[in-house]
């Protein structure tokens, strides 16, 4: 787990990687988790996606602070790569809830 | 020649690794061919590389492409989380060289 980082300590290019990379741990772990559904290892399944909200926590972090950023007057440069990572997050975070209610249906069924 | 390839699910937030690896690479005058590839290529790629890091929002692929990787001897592991978190050039080029036995 990486340890909470302050924006003001990073480059802009390092605040997108972040983003990123928190995103992605996320989103590996919301697929593993289906499939460890898929194998019968629930309990697995529920710890992986409890640890890929975890992650997102820590994109969330960033993203909080960034936002925070510009509601107090400072501008953010807007580039490609920051809409890429806004674009990492906002798939993972959709992955996340469709995932968390397939899995309550998939429960219910196969109880 | 070291010939790393590094793939992602667009190949875009590897590219700009790629450069900085590259930069790190020249730095300490080694000859090293680093390039970028989206998840899609990756396996198509990978025979023509000494070795294949991944970015995290693959490592769920990580067995499958090792699986792979076995087949022409490549080894593939998911970049150093740290490493990518920061964009560190330097530690994933060094992880790189690690994964081909060379440090």
């Amino acid at each position: 787990m990486m340890e909470k980082l302050k924006l003001e300590n990073l480059t802009t290019e390092q605040i997108n990687f972040q983003l990123i990379s928190h995103s992605g741990n996320a989103r590996s772990k919301i697929i593993q988790s289906l499939r460890e559904y898929r194998e019968g290892n629930t309990a697995e399944s529920e710890n992986l996606l409890a640890k890929a909200e975890e992650d997102l926590q820590g994109a969330h972090d960033i993203h909080f602070q960034m936002v925070q950023k510009e509601a107090s007057g400072e501008k953010t440069d807007i580039s490609l790569l920051l809409m890429h990572a806004e674009d990492h997050l906002m798939s993972t975070v959709t992955m996340k809830e469709l995932v968390r209610e397939m899995l309550e249906i998939f429960k219910k069924r196969d109880d | 020649m070291k010939k790393i390839l590094l793939a992602c699910s667009s190949g875009m937030s590897t590219s700009l690794l790629v450069t900085k690896m590259s930069e790190h690479a020249k730095s300490i005058g080694d000859e090293a061919e680093i390039w970028a590839v989206g998840q899609d290529r990756a396996k198509k790629e990978m025979e023509n590389a000494d070795v294949v890091l991944i970015g995290p929002q693959m490592s769920f692929l990580k067995k499958e492409l090792q699986g792979e990787g076995e087949k022409y001897g490549v080894p593939v592991d998911v970049i150093d989380t740290v490493a990518y978190g920061m964009a560190d050039g330097k530690k994933a080029y060094e992880q790189a060289l690690n994964l081909m036995g060379e440090q």
